[in-house]
């Protein structure tokens, strides 16, 4: 007799669905924001991890004043040198030294890593930065860094 | 029948309705704040902010290379004006504005009293002679609502003769000029080279001469001794002209000499 009050007693079995309704309805909620959360991709993270490390590279290099020196005296294979022993082992990096209309001003190759490695990266980071001179001659250089991690 | 008019349960659901608006409201402003500062492209702009830093402060010492090699007193300012229009080129789409307000006037700094004019200073031909730049600038960046970055660039050189002896010894007659030499926050050049010092007059004279460089416990510094030989009298003036590697010219004078015959 108490088994089958508990089966017909309609009040009971309404609590049990409007509780399985309420946990639907929030777990739908919870879903809802995981699915549509739009969290920045591991690309543009990495973008911007590898931009970080090619800013702070360029900068360590110029605050010992000898980014200007490698520029201007044309001592590329120096600064080749400089940027491969600064960069981590797993990043690849070309340098492009351009005039402020952007005009590259013709430079040898000064990269490390395979140019296949910059063309097939979903993720290249690209830093640039500017120099404005050195000893007494003021004229300005654009750097270009990409970065990419192999 | 008894379904349909049951109020109480409906309850339940309105409160698991009002949880769901609360879990979904509260979140978005969470995941906004939380986000905002790693989706911007932030290094992009530090970037920016540091590459004009570190130019402007060295295009200050190019100008002070300039000024102090050629006494154009307008350098500072027609570099800087002509940085800006460069700034604004190798950064396009940034809004990348460069402000600058040139020291002018009597400034104290150093120990000693620097008269700017156009942001340039520079004093020589005295025992202790210097060269200075100085510079206030502002950076925006309107792309990003970055307003009044502000930052100051000094450049410095200051040579001092501590001392000038003439020792009119019988076997050797000789002249010894002690200089020390400091740059910015009064940081002693402990780098520089014999070429680095361009002349060394003796009573307006030209001469060659040999170098030097030690710490001296006498002077209490790192000095340069500068030496030249075969002096037979007490010269009446010493002259030092000095090339620092930044190309900071600076010259110094002193009318102060000792006569040493021990």
């Amino acid at each position: 007799m108490k088994r089958r009050g508990i089966v017909k007693n309609p009040k009971g079995q309404m609590r049990v669905i409007e509780a399985i309704m309420a946990a639907l309805i929030v777990v739908s909620a919870i879903v809802f924001l995981y699915a549509f959360a739009a969290t920045p991709s591991g690309q543009t993270y990495e973008a911007g991890e590898l931009e970080k490390i090619g800013h702070n590279i360029l900068h360590d290099i110029d605050e010992q004043r000898l980014l200007s020196r490698f520029v201007y005296n044309g001592e590329w294979a120096n600064l080749t040198a400089a940027l491969i022993v600064s960069v981590p082992n797993d990043v690849y990096f070309n340098l492009t030294v351009y005039d402020v209309n952007g005009n590259s001003i013709g430079h040898p190759l000064i990269q490390y890593g395979s140019s296949q490695t910059f063309v097939s990266s979903k993720a290249v980071a690209s830093v640039t930065y500017i120099l404005s001179g050195y000893q007494s001659i003021y004229n300005p250089r654009v750097l270009v860094l990409k970065l990419v991690r192999v | 029948m008894k379904l349909v008019r049951e109020r109480k349960g409906q309850f339940i659901i309105i409160a698991a309705l009002l949880i769901s608006i609360m879990i979904l409201s509260i979140s978005t402003i969470i995941y906004g704040t939380v986000t905002y500062f790693r989706q911007e492209r932030w290094e992009e702009y530090v970037t920016i902010v540091d590459s004009v830093k570190t130019g402007s402060t060295n295009l200050l010492e190019i100008s002070l290379a300039r000024y102090s090699q050629t006494s154009n007193s307008t350098i500072l300012r027609d570099y800087l004006n002509q940085w800006i229009r460069d700034v604004r080129k190798a950064y396009p789409g940034f809004g990348v504005d460069l402000g600058y307000t040139l020291a002018s006037g009597v400034q104290s700094a150093y120990g000693l009293s620097l008269n700017y004019n156009l942001g340039l200073a520079r004093t020589w031909n005295q025992t202790v002679s210097f060269s200075a730049a100085n510079a206030t600038f502002t950076i925006d960046i309107a792309s990003v609502g970055l307003t009044g970055y502000s930052f100051s660039a000094h450049a410095f050189l200051k040579m001092n003769i501590r001392d000038a002896v003439w020792y009119s010894r019988a076997s050797k007659q000789y002249v010894l000029i002690y200089v020390s030499v400091e740059k910015e926050a009064l940081d002693p050049v402990i780098n520089l080279q014999k070429s680095n010092f361009a002349d060394v007059k003796l009573n307006g004279v030209s001469q060659s001469f040999s170098f030097r460089r030690y710490y001296s416990t006498t002077y209490g510094s790192f000095v340069y001794e500068l030496r030249v030989n075969s002096v037979t009298s007490l010269p009446s003036s010493v002259e030092a002209t000095l090339l620092d590697t930044r190309s900071i010219k600076t010259v110094s004078r002193s009318t102060t000499i000792r006569q040493d015959t021990s």
